[in-house]
C-alpha cells in the first residue's frame, strides 16, 4: 500500500497536472463547439442561398416565357394596318429571350463546372472577332438603354500578319466577357457608356471592361464572387440575373489559367480586368509529351506504384 | 492491351470501364486514384484546393468534393466501397517562403484531405508518392490500378 503515502506536495502535484489536462480538453471543446456552430452558420446561410436561387430562377424562367408567349400572341392578332407596333413587340421578344438565353446558358455552366466536366479546347482564336461578337450581341439591349459600347482594340498586328490569333479556349472566354458586360451594362446609368479594351502586355492578353455605373464598394469587391451573391443597384427596379455571373467568370478563368483584377470606387463606376496566358494546344498522347519528348522519355526514373 | 487516352485536367476527374491510360501533372495538387480489384476497372480525379468554403461554386478543384464525386461515380458504376484501394500521388510544396518552409502548405493539406477522407469511407491507401518539392507526372492504368510516376524537374512546374 505504497501509494497511500504519497505526500502532501505530491499530492498537490498530481492534481494540478490532471487540473491542467482538463482545462486544455475544456479549451480544445470549446474550440470544436465554435467550429460546430459556425459550420452550422454556413450550412444554413448556404440553404437560404440555394432557396433564393431556386426562387429566382423560377421567376427569371417563368416571367420571360410568360411575356414572349403573350407578347406573340399580340403579333398574331395585329391588324394590317398596325404593322409598325410588331417591330416595337418584336424588340421586346428579343430582350426577353436574350436574357433567358444568357441565364440559361450560366446555369448549364455551373451545373458543369460542378460535376467537373469543364475542360479547356484550345484553338487559335481571332480576338476581335470574338471581342466585337460579344459586344455585337447586346447591341439591342444597351440601345434600349442608351448605353454606347466603345471597343478600342489596342493590339499591334507584327510585321506581315493579317490577323490576331490568340490561342486560348473561344467558348469560355466569350462567356467570360459576356458576364462581365452583361454586368457592367446592368450597373451602368442611362445613357452613359461602356468601353471594352483588349491589349498584349508581356504576352499575357488583357481584356478590360469599364463602365460609369454605379460602382462597388471596398466591402462589397470582396462579395462578388460569391456564387448567388447580388448587389442591390438602386438603378433598376427589378434586379435581373441570379448572382452566377462572376463566380462562373472566375472558374472559367481558372480553366484558361487566367487573373481577374477589379477597380472600382461606389459612384464613379468599375473596370474589370482579366489576363490570359497563351495556352498550349494539349497534346492528349500521353506517351507524348507537352514539352514535345515523350511523357517518359527514359525508363530509369520512372517509378511503378 | 490497346488503351484509350485521357489527359486529366485540373478540377476534374475519370472513370471507366474501358482499360484508359490517364495522364495528369501534378504541383501542389493531389490526384487519388481509385482502382477496384474485383470489378478491375478504376478512377481517378486531379484537386488543386483542400475544402470547398462555399463561397465558390461547389467544383471538384476541392478535395472533399472531389473525392465524394469520384467514390459517387465508382459506386454508380457498380463498385462497392468496401472493394476499393485508393492510390495517392502528389502534394508538393513548390512555392517556398524565405525561410525554406511553404507559407501556404496547400499540398501539406491537400495530401490530408485525402488521407482524413479515406479513411472515413474506410478504403485502404495501397501505396503512395506525396509531399516533397518537385511536381510530378503520372500515368494510370484503369485496368491493373498501376501508376507510373515520375518526378519532374524542379523548373518545369
Amino acid at each position: 500500500m505504497d501509494n497511500t503515502n504519497i505526500t502532501d506536495k505530491q499530492l498537490l502535484k498530481v492534481l494540478k497536472q490532471r487540473l491542467e489536462e482538463k482545462s486544455d480538453i475544456e479549451k480544445r471543446f470549446a474550440e470544436l463547439q465554435a467550429e460546430h456552430q459556425s459550420m452550422g452558420k454556413r450550412l444554413k446561410d448556404s440553404e437560404a442561398l440555394k432557396s433564393h436561387f431556386i426562387s429566382n430562377v423560377t421567376n427569371e424562367i417563368v416571367n420571360p416565357f410568360t411575356s414572349i408567349i403573350g407578347l406573340s400572341k399580340a403579333i398574331l392578332s395585329v391588324e394590317k394596318q398596325d404593322w409598325k407596333k410588331i417591330v416595337s413587340m418584336v424588340a421586346l421578344i428579343h430582350n426577353e429571350a436574350f436574357n433567358l438565353d444568357f441565364q440559361l446558358k450560366n446555369i448549364f455552366t455551373a451545373a458543369k463546372i460542378e460535376a467537373g466536366e469543364i475542360l479547356p479546347n484550345v484553338q487559335k482564336v481571332h480576338i476581335r472577332q470574338l471581342v466585337q461578337g460579344v459586344i455585337d450581341s447586346f447591341s439591342i439591349v444597351t440601345r434600349k438603354m442608351g448605353i454606347d459600347i466603345e471597343f478600342d482594340y489596342e493590339i499591334q498586328l507584327g510585321f506581315g500578319e493579317k490577323d490576331y490569333y490568340f490561342n486560348t479556349d473561344a467558348e469560355k472566354l466569350k462567356q467570360i466577357i459576356s458576364n462581365i458586360l452583361n454586368n457592367a451594362v446592368k450597373y451602368s446609368y442611362k445613357n452613359s457608356k461602356v468601353i471594352v479594351k483588349c491589349w498584349i502586355d508581356d504576352d499575357l492578353l488583357y481584356i478590360s471592361v469599364q463602365d460609369f455605373g454605379t460602382g462597388i464598394s471596398e466591402k462589397n469587391q470582396n462579395i462578388i464572387f460569391e456564387r448567388f451573391k447580388r448587389l442591390d443597384t438602386g438603378i433598376n427596379s427589378i434586379n435581373q440575373g441570379h448572382g452566377l455571373g462572376l463566380s462562373i467568370a472566375k472558374a472559367l478563368l481558372d480553366v484558361l489559367e487566367g487573373q481577374m483584377d477589379i477597380k472600382s470606387v461606389k459612384g464613379e463606376g468599375s473596370t474589370f480586368t482579366i489576363s490570359i496566358p497563351r495556352l498550349k494546344v494539349v497534346n492528349t498522347d500521353p506517351f507524348g509529351g507537352d514539352d514535345g519528348g515523350m511523357f517518359f522519355d527514359t525508363d530509369d526514373d520512372v517509378d511503378l506504384f | 492491351m490497346e488503351y484509350s487516352q485521357h489527359f486529366l485536367y485540373p478540377s476534374s476527374f475519370f472513370a471507366s470501364r474501358e482499360p484508359y491510360v490517364v495522364k495528369t501533372v501534378l504541383g501542389s495538387c493531389v490526384a487519388v486514384c481509385l482502382w477496384d480489384p474485383t470489378l478491375r476497372f478504376g478512377g481517378i480525379n486531379h484537386y488543386m484546393l483542400p475544402y470547398w468554403t462555399g463561397t465558390d461554386l461547389a467544383s471538384p478543384k476541392y478535395g472533399n468534393i472531389a473525392i465524394d464525386k469520384l467514390v459517387e461515380k465508382m459506386k454508380f458504376m457498380g463498385c462497392r466501397v468496401e472493394d476499393l484501394q485508393a492510390k495517392v500521388f502528389g502534394g508538393g510544396e513548390l512555392i517556398e517562403s524565405v525561410d525554406g518552409r511553404s507559407a501556404t502548405q496547400i499540398g501539406l493539406r491537400n495530401i490530408e484531405v485525402a488521407k482524413n477522407m479515406l479513411a472515413d469511407y474506410g478504403i485502404p491507401i495501397v501505396s503512395s508518392c506525396l509531399g516533397g518539392k518537385r511536381g510530378r507526372k503520372i500515368l494510370f492504368f484503369t485496368d491493373t490500378g498501376e501508376v507510373r510516376h515520375k518526378y519532374l524537374e524542379k523548373r518545369s512546374l
